[in-house]
């Protein structure tokens, strides 16, 4: 499976649109759809810079839901971004918008032991549970708890856009913990940067996301276009 | 006050990045393990005294208790190595971060105040140091980056956003989740997920358990606990030596230049809930549910966010929260310095400003206000904004 986060709203309306619509033209299966929050604290400068570009623009949680429901049925859909957008906005009333439309939600800030907290106010839309490199046998459990198919492994110590290593023989140790102990589809997200990233990433897990260069590229639709293919070869 | 997943009523939890469960439980253990370990509380008591000054007096300021007409006194946390309460916290973190072996200390600052206290702990209990701070407060408190540097402490000058403490929260959390292996972000204020609130708040209460037993040796309670709310680490640390008594207890936050949007950083009183920085409390954000860029003339208030515990206070009706405006903080301070001889933070004006412009709710009453920090950081602001007065 391969994913790919875009900015919502980002550099406008249309442009993402047409990064989503180039996303399904290169054969990615999944997208990520990243609400703008101005406190990111898991994101580094450029999906931080592409954020705030979106809420500069006027985009809104409202006006980024409106613009998802238009996506329905083209990919699989997720929406990532930070708790206080999906409790704001009512857990409730996202999960009337969204339920159906996205396979989905992914909180950079909510943590899979605190993924009660907003399903109790009525989110009923899965919630991603993540896998770390802290990942201790002990937290499996919280992941197989939950509703969705996918578990989001973060691959490297940092936020997004870090430099970093990302196939150590650590990263390939838990991901073997992890795929033993769960039966969910392990993706992973952060660090992935090239074709050849990708690739290893198909190896070792069952899909990957990739952000910040695809953020990077999201204002040029033929610009991402021609990077997305060079990750599906 | 607080359940076993770090909430108090509906107000705290674990709001960050997986990746940092791990070392919040590790956190969490090595605390409960440090206020069980007879030998660790020797040895904080023996720092609180010896190196930061405890106890600190409560002083009966007879000056403006006369023109006031109320009996005021003066949590003298100002007489503090360092210059404010800060330094209670980062003594005990820094115990707690040698306890978990850790080799360096981040910390975010906004007055500076808990820069320049990290930054003391750091070079006294030999951690490496870094600390965050947004530039425009890095800008408004030159002296306390001056002393940082000196100490030894790597100061990083965060220019994202307003420049402000929330930019440096963030800042030091991105440090944070790539470096807790070797690293403990020692929080500054009872703010962040669980357990730092519960943490900060256990360190600072020794400014109210002292106050309760100093009152005590008068022979009378206060009627009335006053303290000024950025984060809330000053104020829950003398709240919490009389929240079983029957004293009026009361926050007060920055009004900043108005009540209008932006202008202010009086989170209890103007906002709504949230989620941001770790934890679920109130917050001020807009419309669109992104975090409100928000003012204060202290750099210490200037925050959108503050500590669950009091987000649970004010709702649960025991403690009051209330705000005063900046020039009412820069004219409490300019009284209490001509009539007192005592310079304080802008940050600690804002409870005086309170009971000064409020005095007819307090006349006669024995009236508890805690002086957080001294002005001398302040300078260049207080001497600016009272020329422009003239
Ligand atoms: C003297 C002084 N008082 C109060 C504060 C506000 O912080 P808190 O609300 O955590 O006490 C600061 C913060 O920098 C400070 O320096």
């Amino acid at each position: 499976m391969r994913g790919v986060y875009l900015m919502g709203g980002y550099p406008d309306e249309k442009k993402f649109r047409e990064a989503c619509d180039c996303a399904v033209s290169s054969g990615f299966d999944f997208i990520e759809i990243g609400i703008p929050f101005n406190d990111p604290l898991a994101d580094g400068p450029v999906i931080t810079a592409a954020a705030y570009a979106s809420l500069a623009g006027g985009a809104t949680p409202e006006s980024i839901v409106t613009g998802i429901e238009t996506l329905r049925g083209t990919a699989g859909l997720y929406v990532m971004t930070y708790s206080n957008i999906i409790y704001g906005y009512g857990p409730g009333r996202f999960s009337e918008r969204l339920s159906g439309v996205i396979n989905g939600v992914i909180l950079a800030d909510l943590p899979n032991r605190m993924s009660g907290v907003l399903r109790g106010m009525g989110l009923e839309i899965p919630i991603v549970p993540f896998a770390t490199l802290e990942t201790r046998p002990s937290d499996l459990d919280a992941i197989n708890k939950s509703a969705s198919d996918i578990v989001y492994f973060v691959g490297l110590r940092g936020i997004t856009g870090a430099d970093a290593r990302i196939f150590t023989d650590e990263l390939i140790g838990k991901v073997d913990m992890i795929k033993k102990g769960s039966d969910k589809k392990i993706i992973l997200g952060f660090g992935i940067k090239t074709g050849e990233d990708a690739s290893r990433a198909l190896e070792i897990c069952d899909g990957f996301v990739v952000g910040t260069e695809a953020v990077r590229r999201q204002g040029d639709a033929s610009r991402l276009g021609d990077y997305l293919s060079s990750l599906v070869s | 006050m607080r359940n076993d997943s770090g909430f108090y009523g509906e107000f705290g939890g674990q709001f960050v990045p997986e990746t940092l469960i791990p070392a919040l439980d590790r956190l969490e253990e090595s605390f409960r393990e440090f206020c069980a370990d007879r030998k660790s509380l020797a040895e904080l008591k023996e720092l609180f005294e010896k190196y930061a000054g405890r106890p600190t007096p409560v002083y009966h300021a007879k000056n403006i208790s006369k023109k006031y007409g109320m009996n005021i006194y003066l949590k003298r946390e100002d007489l503090l190595h360092t210059g404010a309460h800060k330094i209670n916290n980062t003594i005990g973190q820094a115990l707690l971060a040698r306890r978990m072996g850790k080799k360096r200390i981040i910390a975010e600052t906004g007055a500076g105040q808990h820069g320049v206290a990290s930054a003391t702990a750091a070079a006294s209990l030999g951690f490496a140091c870094t600390v965050y701070m947004g530039k425009t407060d890095a800008d408004r408190q030159l002296l306390n980056v001056k002393k940082m540097k000196f100490l030894g402490s790597e100061v990083n000058i965060v220019d994202s956003g307003m420049g402000t403490l929330k930019d440096a929260v963030s800042a030091a959390l991105k440090d944070w989740v790539a470096s807790f292996n070797t690293t403990h972000y020692l929080i500054g204020s009872a703010v962040g997920p669980h357990p730092f609130p519960e943490i900060v708040a256990y360190f600072q209460s020794v400014i109210g358990t002292e106050s309760r037993a100093q009152f005590g040796e008068m022979g009378m309670p206060p009627d009335v606990v006053v303290a000024c709310v950025g984060g809330g680490s000053n104020a829950i640390g003398i709240f919490q030596g009389f929240l079983d008594s029957d004293a009026r207890i009361i926050g007060v936050e920055a009004g900043g230049r108005s009540l209008n949007s932006g202008d202010n950083s009086a989170t209890l009183s103007l906002g709504r809930k949230g989620v941001f920085q770790g934890s679920l409390s109130y917050l001020l954000e807009n419309g669109s549910l992104q975090v409100e860029e928000v003012h204060s003339v202290s750099a210490g208030l200037d925050y959108p966010g503050v500590g669950p515990q009091h987000s649970y206070l004010k709702d649960s009706g025991r403690v009051e929260y209330r705000y005063a405006f900046d020039a009412q903080a820069l004219a409490a301070c300019r009284e209490l310095t001509r009539m007192e001889g005592i310079i304080p933070a802008l940050e600690s004006s804002h409870a005086l400003a309170y009971v000064f412009e409020n005095s007819g709710e307090f006349a006669g009453k024995n009236v508890l206000v805690n002086l957080s920090g001294r002005g001398d950081k302040d300078f260049e602001i207080i001497d600016r904004h009272l020329l422009e007065d003239k």
